[in-house]
């Protein structure tokens, strides 16, 4: 019975904190959603200048900023330089776009991973994707009224 | 043994790739990976629940929130709210704040953009109640907070700091003189 107990504990899910890692991120501070679920297109065309605007108004409306590795992988971002502010806050809006180094602590759980942003330096918004894909939403530049 | 032990292992599993779409009524986006899921969770602050870095309340609004689901104790992201606004969903999942709750919405699954338990919050009710609270409240939360941008338009056209930002870099980004050609030529 004690070996039942056992293999029931070894088992079962369980909620903790999870291990963070020490690492050094480089990548684009993205808009997430727009990213995960297509609804502005393909993930190609919601990074960099064409997606700028968006990722301005995401980022203020309160939607998880991430950093797109150089991996492939997205970085959640829970924290940036003692800033808290991962929904709508100030710190992370200035860096919508931006290419950067992010040196922080990892956290993975579910199928996610998390960074708590120690140390940001950015290089700027350096991927001119309007090249390809002009505006993403192609309102994001509003008409002139006259 | 062998039957109790493969029934054991089987109710201990990660609930993960259980459906949880039964119940539901969310309404479809039509997103490439959406599926609907209806499920019982606790509301927690992300960076509490990840790191031990907690907030009182947790943080006010600052925090995302996430959803520990009952089931199999997954974290749950919540990155959007019902509102096609870009609108995130930390300020409808505030109230709740470490309460047991239902939800109802759609769930991203996307494995080649590596999206997991993404979350689309459409309502939320306390566990045992029988009322729903539409995920729709971040618009009006918005108004009450920016009163002097008071006036016609979307809320992202007018917000103070979305403003600013763009009067001196850009809508890309590349500072507004540098961009300005391309701006005047945009809708030409």
């Amino acid at each position: 019975m004690r070996a039942i107990a056992a293999l029931v504990a070894l088992l079962a899910p369980f909620p903790a904190l999870a291990a963070g890692e020490r690492v050094s991120i480089q990548g684009e501070v993205i808009d997430t959603w727009c990213y995960y679920s297509g609804v502005m297109g393909g993930p190609d065309a919601v990074v960099g200048t064409a997606h700028h605007t968006c990722a301005l108004w995401c980022s203020a409306g309160g939607i998880p900023v991430g950093i797109l590795g150089d991996d492939g992988q997205v970085y959640m971002v829970l924290k940036i330089e003692g800033d808290d502010g991962s929904a709508s806050g100030d710190t992370q809006l200035r860096l919508a776009s931006h290419q950067v180094t992010a040196d922080g602590m990892l956290y993975e759980r579910d199928g996610l991973k998390y960074i708590v942003v120690e140390k940001v330096v950015s290089d700027g918004i350096t991927n001119l994707s309007h090249e390809d894909y002009d505006v993403i939403p192609p309102f994001a530049i509003p008409k002139p009224k006259n | 043994m062998t039957r109790f032990l493969i029934a054991l292992m089987a109710f201990a599993a990660p609930a993960a790739a259980q459906d949880f779409s039964e119940g539901s009524t969310a309404r479809t986006w039509n997103l490439f990976a959406e599926k609907p899921a209806f499920f019982e969770a606790r509301v927690v602050d992300m960076l509490c629940e990840l790191t031990g870095d907690c907030a009182d309340n947790c943080g006010d609004g600052r925090r995302q929130l996430g959803l520990v689901r009952a089931a199999d104790n997954a974290l749950i992201f919540p990155n959007k709210n019902s509102q096609p606004a870009f609108t995130g969903a930390a300020v409808e999942l505030l109230p709740f704040c470490g309460q047991d709750v239902e939800v109802d919405g759609l769930m991203l699954d996307d494995p080649d953009l590596g999206a997991r338990n993404i979350y689309l919050v459409q309502k939320i009710r306390t566990l045992g109640s029988s009322e729903w609270v539409k995920a729709n409240r971040w618009t009006k939360e918005w108004a009450a907070n920016h009163p002097q941008a008071k006036g016609k338009g979307p809320w992202f056209r007018r917000d103070p700091r979305v403003a600013a930002m763009i009067a001196e870099d850009g809508y890309l980004g590349l500072g507004a003189e540098e961009e300005a050609d391309y701006v005047r030529e945009y809708h030409e």
